[in-house]
């Protein structure tokens, strides 16, 4: 196990190196000037050109891109924000906190309902419960995600007042974006609940075990569960990586300082740096989380557990 | 289409896919139990209506999508506007017929290209494994562990906004799951003993793959393919809201609901009626997913 | 329900991941909480509210004034620091630091320095401060433009509050220049020990102290208690950083801010009918323009120049997009510029008129174009409007939204037919309007991204820059103007508006022309 996990976390180095050359690569030929961007339309030539050779832009690409591996490898610094000049590391640690909380805060949401009424969905299937929960967790995934944000705004916060429309300081700020990035990964958890329930409740085990007269329950709870819930588990930590990511739109409607802004502000402004930075530190979090799924896959699954060695 | 042809002239594909002792196609088993799925059949029935405005947009808009009236701007709805009219006076109802023409476009072309390109990729991998399979599959890790939203940002931003990129974009960041997918299905498929068959026979990899491996690994792929479509018009949509991707005066729906929301708080029915053209599009297309996964995969039926 | 342990586990961890992540970003909040000091207060104490809370559409890129040139930045900077002269609401000259200034001959000024003004880290201000900043400002490539007139080699600190400063050829604007927010007095010992995080760590001083910064959420400032001038009536004052533009409306609406930037057309009538609301209305130096790309056919003909801006409804465009925020253009500055001129006759919506000049020009049957703009929403609504009113004179009209840096690309190398795109004339000085837009030393990159050119326009603009006398400034500028207006490089489009949306109970806030609104005198009742 432990040698497994080492090489997953060994696995990683190539897939950052790739991660690293791709994003370089796509920012670099993005057309878009990054010091006259910064400068703005007013600014002369001459101080656009000084701000080039400032930040070293006029560098051909593979200087650049040898320069920028040297630095983070070697000197451990991947560099200062064009736009801001602050340290990309910094940048990056002061809004992550915000983006974490918010994609555990959807996960949190998605587990709590997901999983719960996926499983009741499954027992009871074709009964009303479960089609009003299917239903719903169809709409659920069926709506933009932004649409949603700004009618649960509109209504929760304008119209009702019950909660504030921006910001994420309090937990009260933390309810309109938590439901709003975690609906769609709810619904997702349910349908996925439900439907895995379903599969092994078919199988030749459980049917063996009611055959033996055994207590539904006990069935469901010991059995079925937890064989079911493994593709659960890949499900909410794939749902985790996502919502890193996906928290952008999130981010936006509610006002909240989270990476993904951060990154899509980068974009915009052609700040290499911290969209380099921003990436593979999503990119980082997400294959650890994935490696962490891989392992609670074992831990729940000692079938699983017998080829990582 | 063509598929129906290859699988049932395969008499190997159906013992894989099924176990029916008739001589009846797979696909039209299939359809069979499709039909007795109501969902589904909403799902499907959703879709072709759908698809026919698409066709029909000309003939069933009354206006045309970019026919301006500035003096009939934000009008709820009425009798002269269906769906009343949006900030430039033009008819939300004659948008949303055109619109579907957009949204299918994005989600087929969009899925059409991961699905190629993930396939291919996954197939070759899972067929050929060892080494190669390793630096495909690494190269598909690289691909996941970028968010994908961030990724269709920096690539419309390298290639610049419009419909095509946007779906080129929306493509590439889903090729990782279409890889994973027909990779697991042709590792399943590939020491089983029809295909060790047609090895003896001498048959090549490419066609192995072509007509024995690509049919019987189809069903997932078809049903990650409608899901696909329904995330690709969400994608698209989100792009479109962070104000990068289609333009205007195109009537992509994402677009004209990022639009919208300038006017969310006094005319909500501008926002209101692209985001139920959306809702509904991708509920058919779950319907269909689900139907579809259920009728191929005929353990899970009750 | 659950009886399986290993389950429960592998549950609890989850739950308890997600707790420890939300937790963990816990300490990080408290700084963010606006006004969660107050609940010290005692109680019995009616208390006036003295902590502003100010929200606008972008944070702050740096408090180094000399490290960028953006409105954010700015708008925060304003509250930290001082120029040596200032420019009032009206844009009058004021002295600021400088308490009088006199010249010297053609070139060079002479000021005298206020005495006794402490920056925030307690250093008095002294010439060579001034020396410092200005110098470093020259070698700034954010801003080195805005000073660019001032010879480096020539200042002369003749005491500890006396300065001179020679510009390199007579120039007109140099005191609106001066009063720039970007030429900020710093301290030269704080800088030199910020070092690269001198941004982060402002010394100004201005009535307001840099306090706190949560990076890309909110900046706060609390009052300056040494601050030479008339103190501040405010204890705190927080930037928010909100910016979708609905969201900052609604936190307006909901109470969470005292003060909101650049209310969206959209909103305007919301916070008016708000009777917690106030909306100040005040006329920008910003102006919005459709530029055509002069040098490329049929643009170069101005008669089609000409009748496109006689085929578009430019008041009914006003209506739609900026639902009367603002007023249509007649020219290319607006009035509250110095020489702005306002007689310029407008070409009005004219369609017969459109129709027989394009006959003229040989375009009877319209052509195919472009029309470029950034993804501002204003703008894109504008280039669908056009779109659609330019098909009665047979233009066909293709819309092309960019992103703002391949924007910026694009229209520098001249790419583009028609293209949408604003101007800010910071200084209130026509040069600054007119100059770079119009010059023919301006292509591209300089700002003038229509390629048009007048000789007689060059020597206007250039002897108006070097001339001291204000009639004889106007006068050219004027004759300057009516050129523009008739060659028509430009569809003359829009004069901007500052909105703010301000609760009821906020006194003593004025907009400043330049968008860089002082906090000083503002106080709650």
């Amino acid at each position: 196990m432990h040698r497994y996990i080492f090489r997953r976390l060994l696995l990683l180095i190539p897939v950052m190196m790739g991660v690293t050359f791709i994003i370089f690569t796509m920012m670099y030929f993005t057309p878009g000037d990054p010091a006259r961007i910064m400068l703005g339309e007013t600014a002369p030539e001459a101080d656009v050109i000084r701000l080039r050779e400032e930040l070293g832009l006029d560098d051909p690409f593979l200087i650049q891109f040898g320069r920028y591996v040297k630095n983070a490898v070697i000197h451990q610094d991947i560099g200062r924000s064009y736009t801001s000049n602050r340290p990309v590391v910094g940048e990056i640690t002061t809004r992550f906190p915000a983006t974490l909380k918010l994609a555990a805060l959807g996960v949190l949401v998605s587990v709590a309902i997901g999983i719960p009424t996926g499983i009741i969905s499954a027992t009871k299937q074709y009964s009303i419960f479960d089609n009003v929960a299917m239903v719903l967790a169809l709409i659920g995934v069926s709506m933009p995600n932004f649409w949603q944000g700004l009618m649960t705004m509109l209504v929760f916060s304008v119209y009702l007042g019950w909660f504030p429309s921006s910001g994420f300081s309090t937990p009260m700020h933390w309810v309109l974006p938590a439901v709003t990035i975690g609906t769609a990964s709810c619904a997702i958890v349910t349908r996925m609940t439900r439907s895995s329930m379903l599969e092994v409740i078919r199988q030749d085990y459980i049917r063996t075990a009611r055959a033996k007269g055994q207590v539904e329950s006990k069935i469901i709870n010991q059995h079925a569960l937890k064989n079911a819930l493994i593709p659960v588990i890949t499900v909410v930590g794939l749902q985790f990586g996502y919502l890193l990511g996906g928290a952008i739109l999130t981010e936006t409607i509610f006002a909240i300082p989270g990476v993904g802004r951060l990154m899509v502000e980068a974009v915009l402004r052609r700040d290499l740096p911290i969209v380099m930075g921003g990436v593979l530190f999503i990119a980082v979090t997400f294959s650890i989380v994935n490696l962490c799924v891989d392992i609670l896959y074992a831990f729940v699954d000692p079938r699983i557990k017998s080829q990582y060695k | 289409m063509s598929n129906v042809k290859t699988a049932s002239q395969n008499p190997q594909s159906q013992v894989a896919s099924n176990g029916t002792k008739k001589k009846r196609g797979p696909w039209r088993e299939v359809w069979r139990r499709m039909k007795k799925n109501k969902a589904a059949m909403v799902g499907l029935l959703i879709i072709l209506i759908l698809i026919l405005s698409a066709i029909f947009a000309d003939v069933i808009a009354p206006y045309g999508y970019d026919e301006q009236s500035l003096v009939d701007r934000l009008q709820t709805p009425n009798s002269k506007h269906l769906l009343g009219t949006d900030n430039f006076g033009r008819d939300i109802f004659s948008r949303i017929i055109y619109g579907s023409r957009i949204s299918l476009q994005v989600g087929f072309i969009a899925v059409g290209i991961a699905a190629i390109l993930g396939g291919t990729l996954g197939a070759i991998a899972g067929y050929y494994g060892g080494k190669l399979d390793n630096v495909i599959m690494r190269c598909i890790d690289i691909l996941l562990a970028i968010p994908g939203i961030l990724l269709a940002i920096a690539i419309v931003a390298t290639l610049g906004p419009g419909l095509r990129n946007v779906m080129i974009a929306v493509g590439i960041g889903s090729i990782p799951s279409y890889a994973r997918i027909v990779r697991a299905s042709v590792l399943s498929l590939r020491d089983q003993e029809f295909i060790e068959a047609a090895r003896a026979v001498g048959a090549n990899d490419f066609r192995i793959i072509t007509k024995h491996i690509i049919p019987n690994s189809m069903a997932p792929i078809i049903v990650q393919a409608t899901l696909g479509v329904a995330n690709a018009i969400l994608s698209a949509a989100g792009l479109s809201f962070l104000g990068l991707g289609i333009q205007p005066p195109t009537p992509e729906w994402g677009a004209m609901l990022s639009n919208a929301r300038h006017y969310l708080r006094d005319y909500p029915h501008i926002a209101t009626f692209p985001g139920l053209a959306i809702m509904i599009t991708i509920f058919g297309l779950n319907l269909l997913g689900d139907g579809l996964r259920d009728a191929l995969d005929p353990r899970l039926k009750s | 329900m659950f009886k399986n342990k290993k389950l429960l586990v592998l549950l609890s961890m989850v739950l308890v991941f997600a707790l420890f992540a939300v937790g963990c970003s816990q300490p990080a909040d408290d700084t963010a909480t606006p006004g969660t000091d107050d609940t010290n207060e005692p109680a019995d104490e009616v208390t006036v509210k003295e902590e502003l809370i100010v929200g606008q559409g972008a944070d702050a890129v740096t408090l180094d004034p000399h490290s960028t040139n953006d409105q954010p930045s700015s708008r925060v900077s304003k509250q930290i620091y001082e120029t040596l002269v200032a420019q009032n609401e009206n844009m009058e000259i004021e002295p600021s630091l400088a308490e009088s200034w006199e010249s010297i001959d053609d070139t060079t000024v002479e000021f005298k320095l206020k005495q006794g003004v402490k920056f925030h880290n307690g250093e008095e201000l002294k010439a060579s401060d001034v020396k410092f900043t200005i110098l470093r400002a020259l070698d700034s490539s954010h801003i080195g433009h805005i000073v660019g007139q001032i010879d480096g080699e020539k200042i002369e600190v003749i005491d500890d509050y006396t300065i001179r400063l020679s510009t390199k050829e007579p120039f007109a604007p140099l005191l609106a220049h001066l009063a720039h927010t970007a030429m900020a007095i710093m301290n030269e010992k704080a800088v030199t020990e910020g070092g690269e995080d001198y941004g982060q760590n402002p010394v100004g001083t201005g009535p307001f102290k840099f306090n706190n910064w949560v990076i890309g959420d909110s900046i706060e400032l609390v009052k300056f208690d040494e601050y030479h001038g008339e103190p501040a009536k405010l204890k705190k004052v927080t930037f928010r950083n909100i910016a979708e533009n609905t969201t900052r409306t609604i936190e307006l609406e909901t109470g969470g801010i005292d003060i909101a930037y650049d209310i969206p057309p959209t909103d305007v009538s919301r916070v008016e009918e708000n009777s917690d609301l106030v909306l100040q209305r005040a006329p920008s130096f910003s102006t919005s323009y459709i530029g055509f790309n002069a040098q490329k056919k049929p643009y170069d003909d101005v008669r089609v120049r000409q009748a496109i801006n006689y085929a578009i409804d430019m008041a009914s465009i006003i209506e739609a997009v900026y639902q009367g925020v603002g007023a249509p253009a007649k020219g290319p500055l607006g009035p509250n510029v110095f020489a702005g001129h306002q007689g310029l006759e407008e070409y009005g919506f004219n369609v017969e008129k459109a129709k027989e000049l394009m006959a003229d020009a040989g375009y009877a049957d319209g052509f195919d174009t472009t029309i470029w703009t950034n993804e501002n929403q204003q703008r894109m609504d504008i280039a669908e409007i056009v779109q659609n009113q330019l098909k009665a004179i047979n233009i066909n009209t293709e819309v092309k939204v960019m992103e703002w840096g391949a924007y910026l690309e694009g229209t520098a190398a001249g790419e583009h037919d028609m293209f949408i795109l604003g101007w800010v004339t910071v200084t209130g000085d026509p040069d600054y309007g007119l100059y770079a837009l119009f010059h023919s030393s301006q292509f591209g990159t300089g700002g003038n991204r229509t390629f048009w050119s007048n000789d007689r326009v060059d020597e206007l603009l250039d002897a108006a820059r070097v001339e001291t006398d204000p009639s004889k400034r106007e006068e050219y500028y004027l004759e300057a103007q009516e050129i523009i207006r008739d060659e028509a490089p430009w569809v003359f489009t829009w004069i901007g508006e500052n909105l703010a949306g301000v609760q009821k109970n906020v006194k003593g806030f004025t907009q400043h022309p330049a968008g860089h609104h002082s906090l000083h005198g503002v106080y709650f009742e």
